[in-house]
């Protein structure tokens, strides 16, 4: 699967949870936030709905660490757990009414760069993946952003193979569609 | 156990139905940026389109530009309610099942001059969505093109053309107008062309015609 | 044979591939949360009522009783739907515009009208290339939308690209934007 873990093992680190070193904790979270947040981000939307789902799933990850049967697989487990509470969010979100709301996401240097960080490209990307339905958003991230193979996805997401690579194909249209769609005013 | 259970179950759901009931009757959080003065109106105005059925998110959204340029709560009451009696009145020539986008348009398209009975030919001519013939309706007459000239024109396309040849028209007439042509020439021409061009385009969709 | 459209949605995986960084603020924030937490694997009291509680037991519900509880839940489902408050709309009913603005010696240029609340704060638009050139992409439903830009603060300026909204009620200058579809 596509998550690694560098110098102590996953493995190491939640027997020594399990042992009583709560501290040992902060290092898986330190070790998976980021990429985790990636997910969320993208899957959500914004940074302050992310935020907040990838605190939940690792405090309930913490909670049921005791039901992580593979340790050496924690990182694919607590992405299993970040999927489903981002499912929840994103239906939660789905019944607020919509705004556009200013997301102050610092991302690496890009061309046109205003002064925020933030260009039009970064505002097309995340119209064009809100645009898509949750289901093929998430099949689509978990494939072609976070990389993962397709029996991964399944066991994460509880979907046959095939939906999921008919999800892929439809988000790969979708996106095609809409990225030659927008227009000026 | 149905003797206990009714017991605590009949008050609880008389208390959600007085919670509820005074939930709904509270006014938009957002009209929290209208001054004490102009809130309970404008609130009230809301209150009484919802309750004719009539689109609520117009008015607000009014509110809120009058309250972002800082008008006077005379001035936003009154936009308010002249927007709610076009609405209405909207509603009246294009029916009961028109949309949202359709009576804001309608409104729009009253307001410009255009007579409740163009709107309900419109409703007559046309299949598909009103939002946009009403909206270029609106625009046209904004534009300088006399209201009869805009409705004949626009009713002329609505039956066949797409939003996209509209929204093509509307452009035509003012790049025209701004190029110095009167107003109505430069409308008959821009639907004369635009004719033409849906025509043509009907044409091509009819498979195996010479 | 070369597909711009392929490349389009590559170039928009390569864009989400990049890295993200989190506030590490989170870290603390778990550790806080989970120091209240018994250690994982530990059982408590709490937590055997919790599986008690999860068991299945038999409850004896006669008709009207189970009727009035499907009552009290329908009602409260029923009022709850009649919210002032519009729905969201459907994400697949929007289209993506883009607003743009010339202003060369602006410093602040914000988008504000009917799909943001007139809220000068919600759509800050930003300058691309050297032409101070302003721009910004919003998602719209169906609808009519008067709109303006409000530049450093202080002054409104209607859109030179768009129909001026003659129906203003204001004074201000306003512009239309009419986003054609939501039929009956």
């Amino acid at each position: 699967m596509g998550i690694h873990s560098v110098g102590t093992s996953d493995a190491a680190l939640v027997r020594r949870v399990h042992a009583g070193d709560t501290g040992a904790y902060a290092d898986l979270v330190a070790r998976y936030r980021d990429r985790l947040g990636r997910y969320a981000l993208h899957m959500l939307g914004n940074r302050e709905d992310a935020e907040e789902v990838l605190q939940d799933s690792f405090v309930r990850a913490y909670r049921s660490l005791a039901r992580c049967d593979d340790p050496e697989r924690f990182g694919a487990w607590l992405y299993g757990i970040l999927v489903n509470r981002c499912r929840t969010a994103g239906a939660r979100a789905a019944r607020r009414a919509r705004r556009f709301v200013h997301d102050p996401v610092a991302l690496e240097t890009a061309p046109l760069a205003g002064p925020d960080g933030r260009t039009e490209w970064d505002d097309m990307v995340r119209w064009a993946l809100a645009r898509l339905p949750s289901e093929s958003r998430e099949a689509f991230l978990l494939k072609h952003v976070e990389e993962l193979e397709y029996e991964d996805m399944a066991r994460l997401t509880g979907a046959g193979v095939s939906a999921l690579k008919m999800r892929v194909k439809r988000a790969r249209e979708q996106l095609q569609a809409m990225l030659k769609e927008a227009e000026r005013v | 156990m149905t003797r206990a259970f009714s017991r605590s179950a009949l008050p609880l759901l008389a208390a959600m139905l007085v919670a509820r009931r005074a939930a709904g009757q509270q006014p938009d959080p957002r009209l929290e940026r209208l001054d004490a003065a102009t809130r309970p109106a404008v609130a009230a105005l809301v209150d009484s389109a919802r309750r004719a059925l009539l689109p609520t998110e117009p008015l607000v959204q009014r509110a809120l530009e009058g309250a972002t340029k800082r008008a006077s709560g005379d001035l936003i009451v009154a936009a308010v309610r002249r927007f709610a009696a076009e609405l209405g009145q909207a509603r009246d020539a294009l029916g009961s099942t028109a949309s949202s986008a359709e009576l804001t348009a309608g409104a729009a398209a009253l307001r410009a001059g255009a007579s409740p009975t163009i709107l309900a030919q419109l409703r007559q001519a046309r299949r598909e969505a009103l939002t946009m013939p009403l909206a270029v309706l609106a625009d046209l007459v904004a534009s300088g093109v006399p209201v009869d000239s805009a409705a004949a024109a626009v009713l002329a396309l609505a039956a066949r053309a797409r939003d996209a040849d509209l929204v093509e028209f509307r452009r035509a007439v003012e790049r025209d107008i701004a190029l110095g042509a009167p107003p109505a020439a430069a409308t008959a021409a821009a639907a004369t062309a635009a004719d033409l061009r849906v025509n043509a385009g009907a044409r091509q969709q009819r498979p195996g015609r010479p | 044979m070369f597909d711009q459209s392929e490349d389009a949605v590559e170039r928009l995986a390569r864009h989400l591939r990049r890295a993200v960084r989190i506030n590490p603020a989170l870290d603390e924030r778990v550790m806080r949360a989970i120091t209240a937490l018994p250690a994982p694997g530990r059982t408590t009291w709490l937590g055997e009522v919790w599986r008690w509680l999860k068991r299945p037991h038999q409850l004896t519900l006669t008709p009207l009783g189970g009727l009035a509880a499907a009552a009290a839940v329908a009602v409260v489902v029923v009022l709850t739907r009649m919210d002032s408050r519009p729905p969201a709309p459907p994400e697949e009913d929007s289209r993506a515009f883009q607003f743009a603005l010339v202003a060369p010696h602006a410093t602040r240029v914000s988008l504000v009208g009917d799909f943001n609340d007139w809220d000068a704060t919600r759509t800050p638009m930003r300058q691309t290339g050297t032409e101070a050139l302003w721009t910004v992409v919003v998602p719209l439903v169906p609808g009519r939308y008067h709109y303006a830009f409000f530049v450093d603060d202080s002054r409104w300026l209607a859109d030179p690209s768009a129909p001026v909204a003659r129906d203003e009620d204001y004074g201000a200058p306003s512009s239309v934007l009419t986003v054609g579809g939501g039929g009956s």
